[in-house]
């Protein structure tokens, strides 16, 4: 017997095989023919084999055994590369201050440069605890929050080069 | 937190789910309930208890950070143990690389002695009770190739196809075909000696 033949025995036996193949290996494996002693033999391993898987147990305890399991996952975890910001937002990390100090440059410039009657202006001003005096220009729309020490005297005009700090909102 | 502790109402699936969402502790009971069927299947392949303990612990971890993909298509030990059976070939496949000069590598492709084996004629296994048969069939795997041991564990415990086991084990199906072949060829010859031996 070749080894393709025993090979197709063992496909046969196995369940691999069908129609004429099948039919051609069964007609082979009957009787007391080299064959059939071969699928005899296949057959009684294969028979042997099922419901023979020894149940084994973790030679540790639970705790332990999952105490380094746990231990496995918490280390992969931290060991995750944290992801670096991108070109774009470094930039913008960078730019944004400087946008801020630009613009605020600008209604500074605006205020100096284009001195307006205040008649039609508000000047809304809180409590002697805040100390915090809000200027809007009806004409530019513009608002401009100028904040101040207890002690410090009170503003007898908006300039906001005489402010400790200043916020500026459309 | 979803699982205290040994309460068997609480379903493998719920427990899944639970830790799909980051629950540790759900994920902790899965592995108490199935860390020995794991074990097992890594000790079937490997025959070495430190290295299927250390391989079934690396399954688990897989398992946790793969979890997310776990769509419930099968049961979840079905999962895990394609997990310790892919982590366990990653395993042998190291190990031949180390021995692939020695004798051994060239026994199994040919098939060494198993080749020119006649056939076993008397019933090696007749008469003999579930759990002796278990220990001798045992003793029978623990001397074959890894790569028939493989097979025949791929093929009879874990009821694969050819087809399946060629793709796990990375080669043909003629090679599943012909590793299989020696290996039970070599397992009837085993559980023949071992039956003389018993009878002496």
């Amino acid at each position: 017997m070749n080894e393709e033949l025993e090979l197709k025995l063992q496909a046969w036996v196995d369940g691999e095989l069908s129609g004429a193949e099948a039919e051609r290996m069964a007609a082979l494996a009957s009787g007391q023919s080299e064959a059939g002693q071969l699928v005899a033999e296949l057959r009684e391993v294969k028979m042997a084999m099922m419901g023979a898987d020894i149940p084994r147990s973790v030679p540790e305890s639970r705790e332990f055994f999952w105490s380094k399991i746990e231990g496995q996952i918490q280390s992969e975890t931290q060991r995750a590369p944290v992801s670096k910001p991108g070109l774009m937002a470094r930039w913008r990390r960078f730019l944004m201050p400087l946008a801020g100090l630009a613009a605020a440059s600008c209604v500074a410039l605006f205020t100096l440069t284009h001195p307006k009657p205040v008649t039609n202006d508000e000047f809304t001003s809180t409590d002697e605890a805040m100390d915090t005096t809000t200027f809007h220009d009806q004409s530019s729309g513009l608002t401009v929050v100028w904040l101040q020490d207890n002690d410090a005297a009170r503003p007898t005009s908006v300039r906001p080069e005489q402010s400790d700090d200043m916020t500026v909102t459309d | 937190m979803l699982a205290p502790r040994d309460q068997p109402e609480i379903s493998d699936t719920e427990l899944v789910q639970a830790a799909q969402k980051g629950d540790l502790a759900a994920f902790e009971e899965l592995v108490a309930r199935h860390r020995d069927k794991i074990f097992a299947r890594a000790y079937s392949m490997m025959r070495n208890e430190e290295e299927a303990l250390d391989l079934s612990q690396d399954a688990w971890v897989k398992g946790w950070q793969r979890l997310v993909q776990f769509q419930g298509d099968s049961s979840f030990i079905t999962w895990m143990t394609r997990i310790v059976i892919n982590l366990c070939l990653d395993q042998l496949r190291k190990h031949k690389r180390q021995r692939m000069e020695s004798i051994d590598a060239l026994d199994e492709e040919s098939g060494g002695v198993e080749r020119q084996m006649p056939v076993v004629e008397v019933n090696p296994t007749q008469g003999l009770e579930r759990g002796e048969l278990r220990q001798r069939i045992d003793a029978a795997l623990a001397k074959l190739s890894p790569e028939h041991r493989t097979a025949l564990v791929l093929h009879e415990f874990e009821e694969l196809e050819y087809k399946e086991i060629a793709k796990r084990m990375d080669c043909s199906i003629g090679t599943v075909m012909s590793r299989l072949f020696y290996a039970r060829r070599r397992m009837a010859s085993l559980l023949a000696s071992l039956k003389r031996e018993s009878l002496e």
